[in-house]
């Protein structure tokens, strides 16, 4: 049963169908920095009575882990008014299959901002960095443009909007590395370190960047703070599935008619969002296989998916996982051992080198799974792989090495058969003494 | 597609290369100095610039070879080895020299299912040299790029660090490498949301010159 109830007349809120929305003044005239004005400017809202309105959204943050951000916010330490602190948006976005927060930020910046400024309202923040991917060079330009507009404007920086509420925004441009989206490598890149994970704890909200409390949260889950301000956190709740509630950005790519990011609730069917919303299997082909959300979420069998909605709770009981909800499409021609030889070359060029198990572990993951490719493998191999994924998982100071794993475990344990076929046959000989040994 | 297991997995650097730049050319103007200066303001410590400069630095000299990180390292005030450390960490800093257009062909994920390879081996076989090279004349550098974030519209290639182009099919190529040769680099390209097409008739930001649709290739005999 879909979640999303009456989604095919579901009005857009974080892209709304608004010409020209990224320009300031189109942005002004449809609400735009209407829920920081009243934030910011009168009493009704406080640092506290913001987060609980997070908090009763249920707003879970759409980065990946799913973690809820009311929740996150809440973690940060009382304000000391010696000890800055610090929010970081990420806006990183590397996952393999994941394209969303790019479109937010081109189509919808200053919804960005505004989640951004309201977010370091709640935990009394003067400075919040909003870290973009070097890879996206030409929307950091158009970030810029809009950013210095809202400035002009006395939205960002000193007394915002008359108020004693003064917050920064700084752009920090990335250089390609899939690392940075984690939080931890994020906070050592913005400090001008490599970016090596950390280990944890301390977590960001005790010892973040430069050693100070900080926040970071996705672009988009960000972006759904104004509107939960706007709205109301009972609104936010009432959308889509009811322990996963919101708006969500579908970002479906591979085997459709009509790729594309779509907006729509969360706990959508994802055989609407094929058929429906995506236009169907390109070609009339069946579909094989899909990626619920990036990369690294296991990969669900085209016979598993009957019934199954993307939110956290459903997504669990299919063996899989939210993740970014960039979902990829596989047809029935798609050969699943080169795909995933593939992600294990994307994590083993990925892998920042910091702990063993990833670094030597990546490595022979896409040795085997190579050797397993071009059919040299022997049916073993397959064990050895499983064993390695075991070897690293859990193992080290991010979650790379997980997501690494995942993606040979759960493609194993779901298209074996196909493994199995790429494998060297025993020699008639051999299997003769097995016989009879 | 075998080969990419077959180099080295670590290269070591020439520890004491011939400087490339000489002392003349290695300095940066009073307006890149400012910028420099500013980008420093803007975080607690200096060495929060470092990804900016040297970015700015890439800009200019075209890469980073050591006396080039030296300089951005000396300009921010912080050691050259982390300097060298950060240069050497992230693979869109360029540590050797690379043609005029750097083209970062995707073929990672979805770019792999819609075609990336084909793509990639077509640009390769166009321009006579495989990935990783520079073709004779220094115009053109071939890279196989992870994923890039665009993959509604793939394939997809990247020039240079900067523009995207999307939905790449080889006329499309064709079509690149000599408007490339003619030094006219593509426009920003914004790729029109399926939902903005049914509900806006096309693309919502009017003050841009070039979009596309996100899309994929229809299945044809040859390509998967």
């Amino acid at each position: 049963m879909s979640k999303a109830g009456d989604w095919r007349n579901y009005q857009r809120v974080l892209l709304p169908p608004v010409k020209d929305l990224h320009k300031l003044e189109v942005y002004e005239a449809n609400e735009g920095y209407a829920a920081l004005r009243d934030v910011v400017t009168t009493d009704k809202w406080d640092p506290t009575s913001v987060t609980n309105e997070v908090k009763k959204s249920g707003l879970k943050g759409r980065g990946g882990a799913g973690f809820p951000t009311g929740l996150k916010w809440s973690f940060m330490p009382p304000v000391d008014p010696d000890i800055p602190r610090f929010l970081c948006c990420n806006g990183d976005e590397s996952e393999p299959g994941t394209f969303k927060d790019r479109q937010l930020m081109e189509y919808n910046p200053h919804l960005v901002f505004e989640g951004m400024l309201i977010a370091a309202y709640a935990m009394s923040i003067k400075t919040t960095f909003l870290y973009i991917r070097g890879e996206f060079a030409d929307w950091i330009t158009l970030m810029e443009k809009e950013l210095e507009k809202a400035y002009e404007k006395g939205f960002v920086g000193k007394n915002i909007m008359g108020s004693d509420f003064s917050c920064d925004i700084v752009i920090h441009k990335g250089a390609g590395a899939y690392i940075c989206g984690e939080e931890s490598s994020l906070m050592n890149s913005l400090e001008g370190k490599r970016a090596y994970p950390r280990i944890k704890p301390p977590f960001p909200a005790q010892k973040g960047v430069w050693g100070y409390p900080t926040t970071i949260n996705n672009v988009e889950t960000l972006a759904c703070a104004p509107l939960i301000i706007r709205k109301g956190g009972e609104w936010f709740s009432g959308i889509g599935s009811e322990k996963h509630p919101g708006p969500v950005l579908y970002g479906i790519s591979g085997h459709v008619n009509r790729p594309g990011v779509y907006e729509f609730p969360t706990g959508m069917l994802i055989t609407d969002l094929i058929e429906e919303v995506a236009g169907g299997m390109r070609g009339g082909k069946q579909l094989k296989a899909l990626i619920p959300g990036g990369s690294s979420t296991p990969i669900l069998r085209a016979d598993m998916i009957e019934g199954v909605t993307m939110d956290a709770d459903s997504l669990r009981e299919a063996g899989s996982m939210m993740g970014t909800s960039g979902m990829l499409i596989m047809d029935e021609d798609t050969d699943i051992v080169s795909w995933l030889r593939r992600i294990t070359h994307f994590y083993h060029h990925e892998s920042c080198g910091q702990c063993t198990p990833c670094r030597e572990g990546t490595g022979w993951l896409e040795n085997i799974v190579t050797r397993l490719d071009e059919g040299e493998g022997n049916l073993r191999d397959l064990d050895l792989l499983i064993d390695l994924c075991s070897q690293m998982e859990g193992r080290t100071v991010c979650a790379l090495a997980d997501a690494a794993a995942w993606p040979v475990r759960y493609t194993i344990d779901r298209f074996r058969s196909e493994f199995e076929g790429k494998c060297k046959k025993p020699s008639p000989v051999a299997s003769a003494e097995l016989a009879t040994a | 597609m075998a080969d990419f297991i077959k180099h080295p997995v670590v290269e070591l650097p020439d520890r004491k290369p011939e400087p490339v730049f000489g002392p003349d050319e290695l300095v940066f103007s009073e307006d890149e100095k400012a910028q420099v200066k500013t980008w420093i303001s803007r975080y607690p410590t200096a060495d929060g610039a470092i990804m900016r400069g040297l970015w700015l630095a890439q800009e200019k000299f075209g890469f980073l070879p050591p006396e080039v990180i030296q300089l951005v390292a000396d300009e921010i005030g912080i050691p050259y080895a982390n300097a060298y450390g950060v240069a050497t960490f992230y693979t869109q800093y360029f540590k050797e020299k690379k043609g005029t257009y750097v083209l970062d062909v995707c073929t990672c994920f979805s770019c792999q299912l819609c075609g990336g390879f084909d793509m990639l081996h077509y640009l390769e076989e166009k321009l006579g040299v495989h990935k990783g090279e520079t073709t004779p004349d220094g115009d053109f550098t071939i890279q196989e790029a992870e994923c890039l974030g665009a993959c509604g519209s793939a394939p997809m290639l990247q020039i240079t660090n900067g523009p995207f182009v999307h939905n790449l099919t080889e006329e499309k190529i064709d079509a690149l490498v000599d408007a490339l040769r003619e030094g006219q680099m593509p426009a920003f390209t914004s790729v029109t949301l399926p939902q903005d097409e049914d509900e806006l008739g096309g693309n919502r930001r009017t003050d841009v010159s070039a979009t596309d649709t996100y899309s994929v290739r229809p299945v044809s005999e040859t390509v998967r």
